[in-house]
């Protein structure tokens, strides 16, 4: 075995992308994308639908293999050695639905080498954690979507995971089963599990992860911490909120984009902030004027979507 | 091979507890029940409604004899007399009229009678031509029965029969000839047949050679092939299913981030082979314990049950793989119908095939189709179970050539396995898939 690499700042790494490429036919679904994911992190995987996310997951866990470059997982470099110690979790669920919740379980600990009686600790001690014991010996089949996507996170970690793969792990759950989910994903970080995850959730990618990597078109775009990368796109987004509303901000100098977001508005601005405030000041009522960094839907927006699309000049 | 037991196991388990398993393992032996029941109940439930019919006799003798034989079997065969003496009638009854015809021909008579049959009043109707009892004449003699359906022949070959016989009577008393001598001389004994004699080599002493039952000698080994066949098929098109379930609702994605698609496709098929050979010994079983019970199990040249397990091994291999592919590749199950065709075409084969190979074992086209890998399994294994077999060399030259070609098929499917599983949209075209097949 490989010890896992060392990166610069002296962290382990947990996987290594090397230049990989990645076409299919005359497409390029990952382009030369290089990536270092230090062990123990929360990773976010981020980026428009078809810009090459699940491809990459899918190189990282050796389900594809790349045209071009190197993977390195856990310090096994283009092998599936290190298959099971990763857990996955892929974005359309799949388990067996005539099959029953503990069957299921037993199966894919059993995939990754776990032995039966640690398998049968571990079922039950993860049911009891998901709230679903009664369920162990129900088919897949009787179980609510929201139970089926616990089930499904729970056989990405019955197995003890050094590293754990989420592909839009909260799509589609319910604020209270998003919640049970999310602190057992940071449970996981805090055993020393590295957890990657796609989300297209920019506010809980903000909250909860260590860093951030966007890929867009086969190309890596961001990848750094979210101050990192917000320090890169400066400190030109103001929050303001007036009693004109979006009308109020039509027409001023500086004013290079407006996101209506309702209640209030969010305006990028390639002025002065103080001039604008002025000018605002003299049309309106200003309730909230925050000079902000700008957010990652913000930043995402202003990668993947043209600005006549997403928002309007002013 | 601990990832492929498991997914092997798992296979399995997930089958046999299925109800398709139950319902499959009951199918044979309920449907076979089935049939010989209706069979059965169906033999009682002929139609015994009394069966009329109009006889245009230009002989002027026969109607008298076949109005008496009616009255014979009438009062012997219609009703099932029992113990008693009075039981239920079993048979239709037949009732004879004589068509005065005059001066009229059989064409003029034939409208009216039909027009008869229509309404119900008649069976049918039989012309019998003035010339019957001639012989020495190119043309033949004219008997013909008129029926609305051809379908239930009781009663005309009852009247076939009793007219042959009468005629067959009176042309011997024209000839002066003693029907009983020509009984005696024309009968001859019944030849016997036999397999090959023997010397015990222990004791020195002559074996006799044992009697051949025509019947048991041809249903052995075409029960082998068909059992073969069933066992195939109830075990290989189910990983077709299967694969293509999994791709379908995504799990194969959570397996292979566990397996590689060789080790899952390679637990596949070995659990479709434990399945196979579950249904194996509960038919073979049972077929066993039958034959042994009747004290014929001797019928099955020794060894046979071994050739059964190797070639069932080989040939579920060999499907299963090129099954399982098919699935792969496939995103819906009308796509993989498509692609089933030709695969059908191969497994199905032997069973087009069957009849002149067991006819004639050794004739070069059995020997040729026999040697065929995708034939060989079901082929070889009926040849082997025909005594005295096929020579040696041709079952070991059946073998390789059958293991090298299921090696290939497990190689290009695993090929096949490993693209078409994430593979979405149109199923691929047939060179699509060898291009799968060649691709690194």
């Amino acid at each position: 075995m490989i010890a896992p690499t060392e990166p610069a700042a002296g962290r382990a790494l947990a996987v290594r992308l090397t230049n990989v490429t990645k076409t299919f036919g005359a497409h390029t679904a990952v382009d030369d994308v290089s990536l270092e994911v230090p062990a123990g992190s929360i990773y976010g995987f981020i980026g428009p639908n078809g810009s090459g996310k699940t491809t990459t997951l899918r190189m990282i866990l050796h389900i594809l293999h790349p045209d071009r470059g190197d993977v390195e997982v856990l310090g096994e470099r283009s092998t599936r050695a290190a298959s099971d110690r990763i857990g996955y979790l892929p974005e359309e669920r799949g388990l067996y639905k005539k099959m029953s919740v503990r069957r299921v379980l037993g199966y894919y600990a059993a995939l990754k080498g776990m032995n039966t009686r640690d398998t049968r600790n571990a079922t039950a001690f993860w049911l009891a954690k998901m709230g679903l014991e009664k369920w162990a010996d129900k088919k897949v089949e009787t179980l609510s979507k929201g139970m089926a996507q616990k089930i499904q996170f729970v056989s990405a970690v019955i197995a003890k995971p050094r590293l754990l793969i989420l592909d839009e792990p909260f799509s589609g759950l319910d604020p209270v089963n998003l919640e049970v989910l999310r602190a057992a994903m940071l449970d996981q970080r805090q055993q020393g599990t590295t957890v990657i995850f796609s989300t297209h959730d920019m506010a809980m990618a903000e909250q909860l992860c260590d860093a951030i990597f966007m890929i867009y078109k086969g190309r890596k775009v961001l990848d750094g911490t979210l101050a990192s990368i917000q320090e890169r796109f400066g400190v030109d987004t103001i929050r303001v909120r007036t009693t004109g509303g979006v009308d109020a901000l039509k027409g001023l100098d500086g004013v290079q984009l407006v996101r209506d977001l309702g209640q209030s508005q969010e305006v990028r601005c390639a002025g002065d902030p103080q001039e604008l405030l002025k000018s605002l000041a003299a049309r309106t009522r200003v309730q909230l004027f925050e000079v902000a960094k700008p957010s990652l839907h913000d930043i995402f927006i202003r990668i993947a979507a043209p600005a006549a699309e997403e928002g309007k000049r002013a | 091979m601990r990832k492929v037991w498991c997914v092997a196991w798992t296979e399995y388990c997930n089958a046999v507890r299925s109800k398709a398993f139950i319902i499959g393992i009951l199918a044979l032996p309920v449907i076979m029940a089935v049939a010989i029941g209706l069979q059965i109940v169906g033999a009682k439930q002929r139609d015994i409604r009394d069966r009329k019919f109009a006889m245009v006799d230009r002989t002027g003798e026969i109607y008298t004899v076949v109005a008496a034989r009616v009255r014979e079997r009438n009062a012997r065969q219609v009703f099932d007399r029992g113990a008693e003496g009075s039981g239920p009638q079993v048979r239709p009854a037949f009732i004879p009229e004589r068509v005065d015809a005059g001066t009229r021909t059989d064409a003029e008579l034939e409208p009216e009678l039909s027009a008869r049959v229509k309404r119900g009043e008649l069976a049918g109707f039989i012309f019998v031509g003035a010339d019957i009892f001639d012989t020495g004449t190119d043309a033949a003699p004219r008997i013909a029965w008129h029926a609305q359906s051809h379908t239930d022949n009781e009663l005309a070959d009852w009247l076939e029969r009793t007219i042959a016989e009468e005629v067959r009577r009176v042309r011997f008393e024209r000839a002066g000839v003693d029907r009983a001598v020509v009984n005696r001389l024309t009968s001859v004994p019944a030849m016997r047949r036999l397999g090959l004699g023997s010397v015990d080599t222990a004791t020195g002493r002559v074996v006799k050679a044992k009697e051949q039952n025509k019947l048991a000698t041809m249903a052995v080994p075409v029960g082998f092939m068909v059992l073969l066949y069933m066992m195939v098929m109830s075990a290989a098109p189910g990983l077709l299913n299967t694969v293509l379930e999994e791709k379908m609702q995504k799990i194969s994605e959570v397996l292979l981030s566990s397996v590689s698609p060789f080790q899952l496709m390679l637990g596949k098929l070995f659990g479709s082979v434990m399945l196979s050979y579950t249904l194996s010994v509960l038919y073979l079983g049972s077929t066993v314990g039958m034959l042994w019970k009747a004290g014929m199990l001797g019928l099955i040249p020794p060894g046979t049950f071994a050739w059964f397990i190797l070639f069932q091994l080989l040939s579920l291999l060999m499907f299963g793989a090129i099954f399982s592919a098919v699935g792969a590749a496939c995103s819906e199950i009308k796509d993989a119908q498509n692609l089933m065709l030709p695969v059908m075409m191969l497994v199905m084969l032997p069973y087009f095939a069957f009849l002149p190979v067991v006819q004639s074992p050794n004739s070069p086209f059995s020997v040729a189709l026999s040697l065929f890998p995708p034939a060989t399994p079901m082929l070889m294994l009926m040849r082997i179970a025909i005594p005295p077999g096929p020579p040696a060399w041709q079952i070991a030259l059946g073998l390789v050539l059958t293991t090298a070609f299921t090696l290939g098929c497990v190689w290009a499917a695993g090929k096949i396995f490993r693209i078409g599983l994430l593979s979405q949209g149109q199923a691929p075209s047939l060179a699509k898939l060898a291009k799968w097949v060649v691709s690194k």
